[in-house]
Formats: structure tokens, sequence, C-alpha cells
């Protein structure tokens, strides 16, 4: 396939990307002893994006031979035209990068392929037997198992040739309990880059299973959550969703030129001075983060971007077309989901780099406040970085101590006000938002994390709470 | 592709799956080719053409199933082999079962034949006709994204108990994200589309106008007020807060796994009187018509509630034969994916009074055009930030509010929903109304 790709792409007229994208899937469901879904997939084929008269133009194709694939790149040439008719600002140039050439194999000891469906099935079967008999409260259960493995052939016109082998495997384990007419859910999930053994590394799938029944049992007792502006500590994963989701997007190159509240923030304090946030397709505070990447659908080698540095904003997310826009190197931000889609600005895995506070210690600065874990079953972002997230799992904290769990808690602010309000940073770092996918038009798999984060913010409740 | 020639590949993936040990095979097969125009940062970003056809193959062996879907036709002999093996490894569970086939009566007006002609240079045209209406109506709205697609797809299903249909269906759909600036104050996101099966239906104003409104007003914002009481959600906050939560009910698979309060709530009241809804898979006009389900069964009109009072779950074949209720022909998905359950058009039956006059019976309240929060819709539990929303004082509409959060249940508050407006909106599938709610927790 790469020679067939580079040789179309030699003789183009037009600057052309090929991307061959072979996906498959396998998704293995299982809810109160029974398999809801055993289900395997392929979605292979050719996208091909074309840039003429300073515009782009993209057609795919699951036609894998040559004929097949020279005609999509007459129909994205030609639809390339058209675009270029309507565009009121042409792309001058794509930014330069000393783009990939060669084969970026997954880093694995222990392959999916060399496990058998009945060996996953099998887990996952005990994971959902677990929860229902953990205790007598459970009235329902549910565990699955996803895994998506690629391989791409990436070319470009201009010099890239790269030929990458991924896998993304993931565990969801559900629990709900019930009394009197009552119930709650507690989701626990894991996603990683990488093989078998590396997923039931990266958390024990016993001990989701305890935290699910465990959060699902508290909380038919918990009380409603007290509204108003708290001193809080976010988890690591609560940090990771803010970093991505409320932070994340405003810096995406595409989003600041659309009118992004961070449009003129470069080089301006956005936050407290100790929190530095960044995004990384490598390795960095663990091995195996669901958004490792070592090389974007543009053929760019990924690189760390910071993006605020001490409180100080200093980088956008950028693809090739909006590096050159801001005169910057690119990145490696640029990816899309199947061969059916156009790379676009993407998040890798997006953090905020660990501080020296201990979890006690932040625990004892806080008189009244709450103790957050994990992101609940919403949550949004805005583009004046507005956001508003349910949280899985609340304490209220008294006299720095946690105390009572509390139920139907959000939170909600401006992101960068929050950012500001940071007065503590833990001193541990993990990855926690790997099972699901960020959506953009399309979704892609991306990660986040950090430390703890000691912030303020406006916590949502019942209403005879004090107010802000 | 023709569609005969879907059908086809559906009838050999079928006898290729008996070959192969299968006591029971279904294919489902979907070609796409569709033509998309994209606005990006305010400008033309990319035109984009996708020809796709994909098989999904469900193989029973007693009562196991397995799955599994190739988008490549060449290798559908694979897919069949997965499928079986699959079902091999699968436990039996006594609800896998096919639907009875059923004869299936074709739609009118499903596919528009000029559709076939909408060429990449045209669907260019109509994205830069959201841009230029967009600054027309305000010059400091920003459209982040927008949208125009013309998808012409055709569906097909076979299974060995002797089912065979096929339809063709076409469908265009546009939409608009935009943030409004003006200064430095910068607007929330808000995001409205329009669809049509029919050229000569497309009316790319209409979401345009609906989207500067809404970011206008939240340009304007300041916090809001705290206090309990009366909430006028607009159709696209019904669709937040109430829809999900009445699916997920509604869900007979949810009823069977336990899930659901409404499990065995046929014929007692879930809501106040006022309040009916009903699914109509053959709605003229409707974007989620079809003559058929995902398993082949022919859709129907249904009522789900009838005056506050639960009428209908929405099953497929495995639910209707889990809980001994009839098949309403809910099965949902696409070629990739099993069939799960799902609404088409759903709708809830208008009120007596416009949505005029349900404001300017409200004291002091306040209206939420859209909602971004949790909705829990086992404990019927949401909290949540509202969009481009105004106060209501004294009957009349008051000033644009952000930064506050409602919470309330909803199971709760469908029972204190004191007024409906008859005035409607189609949002994708759903024609909604206005629904007024009492008591409900506003916090600033």
């Amino acid at each position: 396939m790469l020679q067939l790709l580079e040789s179309i792409a030699a003789s183009s007229q037009t600057w052309i990307e090929l991307r061959y994208h072979a996906r498959r899937s396998k998704r293995l469901v299982v809810r109160n002893g029974l398999v809801e879904e055993s289900s395997s997939a392929e979605l292979t084929g050719v996208g091909v994006r074309a840039f003429v008269d300073g515009a782009f133009g993209f057609a795919s194709t699951s036609d894998l031979t040559r004929d097949g694939i020279e005609r999509a790149v007459d129909i994205a040439q030609s639809t390339a035209k058209a675009s270029a008719a309507a565009k009121r600002k042409r792309i001058e140039r794509l930014a330069d990068a000393d783009l990939a050439r060669g084969t970026f194999p997954l880093e694995t000891d222990d392959p999916l392929d060399a496990h058998s469906l009945e060996e996953k099935l099998a887990l996952i079967q005990q994971l959902d037997a677990k929860v229902r008999e953990s205790s007598p409260l459970i009235v329902s259960s549910e565990a699955s198992y996803a895994e998506m493995v690629d391989e791409k052939v990436i070319v470009t016109s201009d010099g890239a040739a790269a030929v990458l082998h991924d896998a993304k495997p993931a565990v969801r384990v559900l629990a709900i309990a019930g009394r009197d007419g009552k119930q709650t859910r507690s989701l626990e999930t894991l996603g990683i880059t990488g093989g078998w053994s590396e997923l039931l590394g990266a958390k024990s799938p016993d001990a989701m299973v305890e935290n699910a029944v465990r959060h699902a049992v508290d909380q038919l007792d918990a009380a409603p959550a007290t509204g108003g502006v708290f001193q809080v500590i976010l988890d690591p994963e609560l940090v990771g969703i803010l970093a991505h989701e409320a932070i994340g997007h405003t810096v995406e190159a595409d989003f600041v030129l659309g009118g992004a509240v961070t449009a003129d923030k470069l080089n301006q304090r956005v936050a407290s001075d100790l929190v530095t946030m960044c995004d990384f397709g490598g390795s960095v505070y663990g091995p195996n983060a669901v958004g490792l990447l070592p090389v974007d659908d543009e053929g760019v080698p990924n690189e760390r971007t910071v993006i605020i540095e001490d409180g100080v904003l200093r980088a956008f997310l950028h693809n090739r077309e909006t590096a050159a826009h801001y005169r910057v190197p690119p990145k490696g931000n640029a990816r899309a989901y199947t061969y059916r889609d156009e790379p676009i600005i993407r998040m890798s895995n997006t953090y905020i780099e660990p501080g020296e506070s201990t979890l006690e210690e932040m625990l004892a600065g806080i008189q009244d406040g709450y103790f957050l874990r994990g992101l609940g079953q919403s949550g949004q972002a805005d583009s004046n970085a507005e956001f508003m997230f349910g949280v899985h799992e609340a304490w209220r904290v008294r006299d720095g101590k946690k105390a009572e769990l509390v139920r139907g808690v959000t939170i909600s602010g401006n992101a960068f006000d929050t950012l500001q309000s940071v007065d503590a940073v833990g001193d541990t770092f993990s990855w926690e938002y790997g099972a699901g996918f960020c959506g953009k038009g399309q979704p892609a798999k991306v990660d986040g994390g950090g430390p703890y984060v000691r912030c303020k913010l406006t916590v949502g409740g019942e209403q005879e709470g004090r107010d802000a | 592709m023709p569609r005969s020639e879907l059908l086809d590949l559906c009838k050999q993936a079928v006898s290729q799956g008996k070959s192969l040990g299968a006591d029971l095979v279904e294919a489902f097969g979907q070609s796409v080719d569709s033509v998309s125009s994209t606005i990006e940062k305010h400008d033309m970003q990319i035109s984009k053409s996708q020809q796709e056809r994909a098989i999904g193959v469900r193989a029973f062996v007693g009562k196991r199933v397995g799955f599994a879907s190739t988008n490549r036709v060449d290798r559908l002999d694979e897919a069949c082999r997965d499928a079986v093996a699959l079902a091999k490894i699968s436990p039996e569970d006594p609800h896998n079962v096919l639907p009875d086939p059923s004869e299936v009566s074709p739609i009118a007006d499903l596919y528009d034949p000029a559709s076939a002609d909408f060429t990449a240079a045209e669907a260019v045209q109509k994205a830069t006709a959201i841009l230029e209406e967009t600054e027309r109506t305000d010059g400091r709205v920003i459209v982040n994204d927008a949208s125009f697609d013309v998808t012409i797809g055709n569906t097909a299903i076979a299974n060995s108990l002797g089912l065979e249909a096929e339809q063709r269906g076409s469908l265009f759909l546009y939409w608009v994200f935009a943030t409004a600036r003006d200064g430095d104050r910068v607007s929330s996101f808000d995001f409205q589309f329009g669809a049509t099966r029919q050229v000569d239906e497309i009316d790319v104003a209409k979401p345009v106008h609906r989207v500067c409104d809404n970011v206008l007003v939240s340009l304007e914002a300041e916090p809001g007020e705290s206090f309990r009481g009366t909430v006028l959600l607009a159709p696209a906050a019904v669709a937040d807060i109430l829809v999900g939560a009445l699916l997920f009910q509604l869900n007979a698979r949810n009823a069977l796994r336990g899930r659901t309060r409404w499990k065995d709530a046929i014929g007692e009241s879930v809501a106040a009187n006022s309040f009916s809804l009903v699914d109509d898979g053959r709605l003229a006009g409707g974007v989620a018509t079809s003559a058929f389900d995902r398993e082949g069964v022919p859709h129907q009109r249904l009522a789900l509630i009838e005056e506050g009072r639960l009428a209908s779950h929405i099953h497929n074949a495995y639910s209707a034969h889990g809980t001994g209720e009839t098949n309403t022909g809910h099965a949902a998905g696409g070629a990739q994916s099993l069939p799960g359950i799902g609404p088409t058009n759903l709708a809830i039956a208008p009120g007596a009074q416009s949505s005029d006059a349900l404001i300017s019976e409200v004291d002091r309240g306040l209206i939420v055009q859209r909602y971004s929060g949790n909705v829990d819709p086992i404990s019927g539990d949401f909290s949540g930030a509202v969009k481009a929303a105004r106060l209501i004082e004294g009957g009349q509409l008051g000033r644009p509010v952000t930064g506050t959060l409602i919470s309330g249940n909803v199971f709760d508050v469908l029972q204190r929903i004191s007024g409906i407006s008859k005035d409607r909106e189609r949002i994708f599938g759903q024609t909604l109304p206005y629904v007024r709610l009492e008591d409900i927790s506003v916090s600033a």
C-alpha cells in the first residue's frame, strides 16, 4: 500500500495527502449475566485530501485499487476547486515540517490479537458477575470491552511516507444500586494505548468493580449537595477534563481563529502561576495514555506543546494550515477518526503538570468545601471557556477533613477564572480520561490528567444553600 | 450503487451464513453517496465527497448471536465467518429472535430525484448562503462551523425467514454553530440546524436567524438571580432535559434490564394530564421517516403517553420477546451496529395556549432556550447550566442571564407541568412545544 500511495502522490499535479486506514474493532458487552453484544467490524479505505488554489477538497473510498484511489484523487481535486471559488481568504501555504518517514510500531509485548475473544469475554463476564455478587443492593450490572486496532499509511506529495500501528483497548464497569424505588448508577472506565497486559496492568479490574459498587450503593444514602461558591479539590480526572474540555478546546487554533476567548491572550496571564498545562502525544508521567500519537494524520511528528507556562498562555494547538498562519512550527495535532474523515486539529494527551503539595496539605487548607472525584454523566464547555461538568462522586470537606458523601453535584464557571483561583497543585499524577471519546464533528481518542488541584468554583446543588 | 445490488449482497450474506452453520441469519446493507461543504472560522473550509457501502451480518446459532460488519464487499465472506464464530462463543439468551416477516409498504417522497444531480459546487453555494445570511443578520456573529450536506442513502435487509425489503432516501442536512463577539464580550456557543428530504424545502435562513438570536441574547447576559419557581423550557431545552429521560424509560430493553421505573407502569399516570407523546415512523416529511426498522419491521404511528398515562414502551424483536409485549418496530441503528431500540419521529402534543401566553402568566420566572448539564435518566435528577436564558418579570421577558444553574427531577416536574404551548418546533426527528414547569430550583 505504501508503494501504491507513493506512486499516486508522485504523479499528482497538486498537493495531495493520501491516508490508508484499516480499522478492526471488537466489542463485547455483558449485562446482568447476558451477552448483549459480541461484534466485530472492519472499516477500511483511503481518504484523499487535495490542496488546490488555496482551498481543500476531500474524498474517501473503500475501493483500494489504483483506479479507485485515483478516482478519489480526481474528486478531491475538483471539490477543492469548488471550495476555492467560494473561499474569501485563501490559504497561502501549509507550514513546512520535518515530515515523518518510516514505520512506527505499537510498543507492546502482548498484542491484543494474541488473546482470544473467549478470554476477553470471560473477563467481562467475571466482572459483570462480581458487580452483582458484591452487594444485595445492586439491581443491574454491566461490563464491556472494546478494542480498536489500526494500521495507517500516510503519504503526502511533499514527502511524508509513514506506516503506523496502533491499538486502543478499553474496559467499562457499570453498577446500578436500588432501594425503595430509588436507583443510583456508577460507571468506572479504563482505556489505554497498548496491549492486553498493559490494559490489565493500568488499573485492577477488581478495583474497578469495587469502586463502582461502593459508589452506587453509597449514593443511595447521600444527601443533596449545597450550592454556592466553594473551595474544592479536583481529582486528576476532573483536572484532565478541565484541561481538555474547558481550556484545551479554546486553544485549538481553528477555534481561536473562529473567535475563541483566547484569541488575544497569548503571552498574558490566564492562570495562577502554579499552573503549567501541556498537550503531548508522547509518553510522559506514564507509558500508556490513550492519546499516544507518534505522527499525526498530516504526517507531522508529534511534539509537546506547553500551552500555559507558570500561568501565562504560551501557545495554541495547530495543523499545518494554522501553523503557517501563526508562523510557528506544527507539532502534530491534526487527526482524522476514520478514513472517511479529513484531519482536523485535535488534542492528544492534555494535562496539568504536578506541583509540590500533598493531598493532606491541600485538604487541610479547606474550612468548608468539597472533594470532587471524576466526571459525572455529562459535561460541556464553551468557546468563552465557560464550563459545566457533572461530578461522579463528591464529599463535603469541613475543617480540613473529608466529611459526608453528597449527590447531584455539578461544577461550573469560567475555566480561566478557575485556573486563576488555583492555590495548590498536588505532587502526584495520573491519566484518567482514556475510555471515552472527544467529539468535535468526528470522535477522537484523547487522554487527560494531572495532579490533584485546589481551586474555587461554583458548585450546583439544592437552592436552599448559600449563594455566591 | 443500484438498490437491487445491495439487496443481492444481503441475500448472499444470508446464504453464506447459513452454509457456515448459522440457524438464522440477517443481513442489513447501507450505501451512502454524499457531498458536503463546510464553513469554519467564518470562511469556506472544505468540500467533501463520500461513497461507501457496508453490510452487517447477524448470525444466530440456536439462541446464541454474533454480529460482524464490513465496508469491504470483497471481504463479506470473512464478516459472515466472524459473525458465526462470535455466535458460537456467546452464551445462549432465550430472547435472541428474529421478528416474524411482515409486509412492508413503501413510503412516497423519501427520495427526491433532484438530489442525485446535486453537485459539490451547489453544496458550496448553499454553505456560503449560511455565511452570508449570518452577516446580513448581525455583523457581530461569527460562524465557527457550518455545513451543508446532501446524502443519498439506500438500505436493504434480508433474513433467512424470507424477509426482503429495500428503500432509498435523500436527506439535506444543514447546520450552523456560532458565537458573537462585541469588544471584549464573547457569547456562549449556539447550534441550530435544519433538515429536509426535498430540494425545494431547503431553508438555510431559519437556523441562521435562530442561532443569531440566541448568541446575541447571551452576549448581553449578566449574572442571574436565585429563586425557586417557574421555568419555561423552549423546545431545544425540552429536548435537552426531558426527552432523553423519557426515551430511557420508554425503551423496553431498559425495562427488561430492570433499570426503569416505568417497567410495569402501562396505564399509570407518569405526567400531567396535559402531556401526550406520540412516535410516528411514517410521518409525512419526517426526517426519521422510513418504511421499516433495522430488523425489517414496518414502522407505524404509536401513542406512547396519552393524557399523562403511559400507553406503550418502544420495542425491537428482543425486548418484545423478553417482555411478552408487542413488537412496535423500533429497532434502530445501521449496518455497522447491532439493532438497538430508538424512536423515529417523536412529538409532544400541542397545548391550547401560545408560548407568549404562557410567558404572560408568569410573575417571576426564567425562560431557557438551551440546557447544558446532567440528566440522570434513572433517578430523573437533573442539574446544569442554562444557555440563552432570560428572566420573566410581570409576564414580560426580562434581562438575559448567564452563570445560572437549574436543578430538579424529571419525573417530578412532568407531574408539575403548568402549560404546553400550541406552537411547536421540529428539532431533527422531534416536534416539541414550549413546556412550563413549576417549583424548579434556580441558582445563580
